[in-house]
C-alpha cells in the first residue's frame, strides 16, 4: 500500500533534521576538556573571587623575597631561628592556612641558603615523648638527653588574611589583603612587616542571579 | 492497482498532508534533540552516578544526613564538595546558556541551590570548622552564609540571618577579637524579637540545634514559570536542653527561620527570563490558534468553492500557508520549556537555634525538649542526650537536629 502522496521529501527532510541533532554541534566542550598541567601562579579555567591557589603562590613568593633582604635575616652572624605561627583568617573564605606558612617556609629554605632556620614546633610533643624515652633509658641516644637542646625562637613569623566583599546586581567584589609579620621573641618588636593584596570581581550567569 | 485519479476532496488533503507530514515527522523527531549527548555523571560518596548538574544536591542532602547521624568527617567531604562548587562564579556556562535558552527548562542548569540554600551549606560547614578548633575558619563559613543572602530585592532583608552575625561576633570574641559590632548587628536584625544574650568568653561548649521542616519549592503560574515556596508549619516552635535532672535548662530558640529567608528575597533575574519564555511561549501558541482557525476557514471556503465549480480563488494556498504557520507555531510553543527550576535540598530545618554555656569536663546527660507555640515540652519529639564536655581549650560543638536524616 502506498502513501497518497510521494514520500521521498518529508522524509529526507526529517532525516536532514534528525541527522542535525546527532551531533553536539553547538555544545561547547561536549567532551570535557582534558586535564591541563598549570602553573600554581597561572590562573585557571575555573575561578572566583576568592583565594586561589595562584594568590597563595605570588603573595608567599613576594613575602620570602622580601624577608630575605631584611639585615636582621641577610646580616645575622649566626642563623636566626623562626617559629611559624598559625595564620589568621578574617576574610568570609575558608582556607587551608597551613598551606600560607608552609610554602612560605619552603620557599625561604630553598632561597635563603641557611640563613635562617626553622623550629618544628609541631612536633614538639612527639620530641618531648621521644626525650623522655631517652632519658629513661627506653631508648638509646646519641648525645646527653639531660641536656636541654630544644631551640629557642629569635623570631616569630605570623600572618593575618583581612578582607573586604561587596555583592550588588552590578556583581560579587572581593578584596583581601594578605599581612605577614617578624615579630623579635626577646623585644617583641616587629622588625618586619610586608603585605600584599589581591581584588577580584566578577558577575555570575543570569541563571544564577 | 495503483490509483491513477483521486476525489477531488481527497486531493485537497493530501494537498495540505504533505507539508503538514513533514512538519509533524520533524516535530516528532526534534524533542529529542534538546538535550546534549550523554550527560556527564559524577561519582558522589555513597551514591551510584548521580548527574553531574545535581552533584551539589546530592552532597547537600547527603551532608545534613550525615551531619545528624554524627558522622562529621563524611559531612564535611560533602561540604566541601559542595563548596567547591558554590564558592566561584559561574560565568560562560554552556548548561547556563542552555537554561536561559527557550528550549531548555531551568533545571538543565547545575544545581547550586537558591540562597537559603547555600547559606545552610556555609552554616553547616562553619559549626564543623568550629567543631575541628578553627573558629576563625568558622567565622569565614559565617560570612559567606551572610554574604549569599546579600542582594535580596528589598534591602531589609538582604543578609539578615540574626544566628550568622551573632555566631561572627562570637568567633571574633573568642579569638580576642572585638565582637561587639556584629553582636549590635544581630540585635538590630532580631528586633524586638527576642534579646540575644551577650557573649559569654567563659563559654566552652556551643550548642547547634535546628527543628522544623524546610520550606518546599513549587513550581507556580501557568507555565510553571513561576518559583514559589511552600512554608510548613511544624509543631515545634522552640526547645530547650535540660541538664543535670532540671538544674540547668538551656533555652534554644529560634533565631533564623528558613520559610522566612526563602519567601523574602524577591525575584531573581532568571525568573524574569523565565517570565519572557512564558510570555512567548503563549504568545506562540495564540498564533498558532489563529493561524490554525484561518487555515480550517480558508480551506473550507476553498472547499465550497470547489463544489460550487469554481477555481480555489487563493483560498487552497492560503490554507495550506496558515496551516503550516499554525502548526509551526505549536510545535515552537510545546518545546519552550518556561518551567521553574523545583530541585531543592529537601531535608533542611525551619529553624536555627543556638546557645553558648559553660560546663566542667566531663559526661553530662539529659533531655532535649521540643516546645509548641504554647511553650509546652512535645513529648513525643523529646530526646534523651548526652554530652561529653573535652577538657583544655578547645570548645565542645554540639549539634541536635529534630530531624532525622
Amino acid at each position: 500500500m502506498s502513501l497518497p502522496f510521494r514520500s521521498g521529501p518529508p522524509f529526507l527532510l526529517a532525516a536532514a533534521l534528525l541527522g542535525g541533532c546527532a551531533t553536539s554541534e553547538g555544545v561547547r566542550n561536549p567532551s570535557g576538556v582534558p586535564v591541563t598541567e598549570m602553573r600554581p601562579d597561572e590562573r585557571g579555567f575555573v575561578a572566583g573571587t576568592g583565594i586561589e591557589a595562584q594568590d597563595m603562590v605570588a603573595v608567599t613568593d613576594r613575602m620570602a623575597r622580601s624577608i630575605l633582604g631584611i639585615p636582621q635575616i641577610s646580616r645575622a652572624a649566626t642563623p636566626p631561628s623562626v617559629v611559624l605561627e598559625p595564620v589568621v583568617n578574617n576574610t568570609r573564605f575558608p582556607v587551608n592556612k597551613d598551606i600560607f606558612l608552609t610554602r612560605l617556609r619552603t620557599q625561604l629554605n630553598s632561597k635563603a641558603s641557611g640563613r635562617v632556620s626553622f623550629l618544628d614546633r609541631d612536633l614538639m610533643k612527639t620530641l618531648q615523648r621521644e626525650r623522655e624515652l631517652k632519658r629513661s633509658g627506653q631508648v638509646t641516644a646519641s648525645a646527653d638527653p639531660n641536656v636541654v637542646e630544644f631551640g629557642g625562637a629569635d623570631y616569630f613569623l605570623t600572618g593575618k588574611l583581612d578582607g573586604m566583599s561587596t555583592r550588588t546586581a552590578a556583581g560579587t567584589s572581593d578584596y583581601v589583603l594578605y599581612s605577614f609579620r617578624l615579630t623579635d621573641a626577646r623585644t617583641s618588636r616587629i622588625v618586619w612587616e610586608d603585605s600584599a593584596e589581591i581584588k577580584k570581581q566578577g558577575l555570575e550567569d543570569a541563571a544564577y542571579r | 492497482m495503483r490509483p491513477t485519479a483521486r476525489p477531488r476532496a481527497f486531493r485537497g488533503v493530501a494537498a495540505l498532508s504533505r507539508p503538514l507530514f513533514a512538519l509533524l515527522t520533524a516535530a516528532a523527531g526534534l524533542p529529542g534533540c534538546a538535550t546534549a549527548p550523554d550527560e556527564p555523571r559524577a561519582a558522589v560518596r555513597g551514591e551510584a552516578g548521580v548527574p553531574e548538574r545535581d552533584r551539589v544536591l546530592h552532597a547537600c542532602r547527603a551532608a545534613a544526613t550525615a551531619l545528624r547521624t554524627g558522622d562529621y568527617s563524611g559531612a564535611k567531604a560533602r561540604l566541601d564538595d559542595a563548596l567547591a562548587r558554590l564558592g566561584g562564579l559561574i560565568v560562560d556556562d554552556a548548561a547556563a546558556a542552555r537554561a536561559r535558552s527557550l528550549f531548555a527548562a531551568e533545571d538543565t542548569k547545575v544545581f547550586v541551590g537558591e540562597p537559603y540554600e547555600r547559606v545552610m551549606v556555609y552554616y553547616y560547614r562553619g559549626i564543623l570548622y568550629w567543631r575541628d578548633g578553627e573558629p576563625d575558619n568558622a567565622r569565614a563559613c559565617f560570612r559567606s552564609g551572610q554574604f549569599n543572602d546579600a542582594g535580596a530585592q528589598d534591602e531589609r532583608f538582604s543578609s539578615d540571618y540574626v544566628l550568622l552575625e551573632y555566631l561572627e561576633g562570637l568567633a571574633t570574641a573568642k579569638l580576642q577579637g572585638d565582637g561587639a559590632d556584629a553582636l549590635a548587628r544581630a540585635r538590630v536584625l532580631a528586633g524586638e524579637r527576642f534579646r540575644l544574650p551577650d557573649y559569654a568568653p567563659g563559654a566552652n561548649v556551643l550548642i547547634f540545634a535546628e527543628y522544623g521542616y524546610g520550606p518546599r519549592k513549587v513550581a507556580a503560574g501557568r507555565f510553571g514559570e513561576q518559583l514559589r515556596f511552600q512554608i510548613q508549619d511544624p509543631p515545634s516552635r522552640s526547645a530547650r536542653l535540660v541538664l543535670h535532672e532540671g538544674r540547668t535548662v538551656v533555652p534554644l530558640p529560634a533565631y533564623d527561620d528558613l520559610g522566612f529567608q526563602a519567601t523574602t528575597r524577591g525575584g531573581r533575574v532568571m525568573d524574569h527570563i523565565l517570565g519572557r519564555k512564558a510570555v512567548f511561549k503563549a504568545a506562540t501558541n495564540a498564533a498558532a490558534d489563529v493561524a490554525l482557525a484561518g487555515s480550517v476557514i480558508a480551506a473550507d471556503q476553498s472547499h465550497r468553492r470547489e463544489l460550487r465549480g469554481k477555481e480555489g480563488g487563493g483560498s487552497e494556498s492560503a490554507a495550506v500557508g496558515l496551516g503550516v504557520l499554525g502548526i509551526l507555531g505549536k510545535v515552537v510553543s510545546s518545546a519552550t520549556r518556561a518551567e521553574a527550576d523545583t530541585r531543592q535540598w529537601d531535608n533542611l530545618p525551619q529553624r536555627l537555634s543556638f546557645a553558648a554555656l559553660r560546663l566542667p569536663p566531663g559526661e553530662h546527660s539529659g533531655r532535649l525538649e521540643f516546645l509548641d507555640r504554647e511553650g509546652r515540652a512535645l513529648a513525643a519529639r523529646t530526646r534523651p542526650v548526652s554530652l561529653s564536655v573535652a577538657p583544655g581549650d578547645r570548645d565542645t560543638v554540639l549539634f541536635f537536629s529534630e530531624l532525622s536524616r
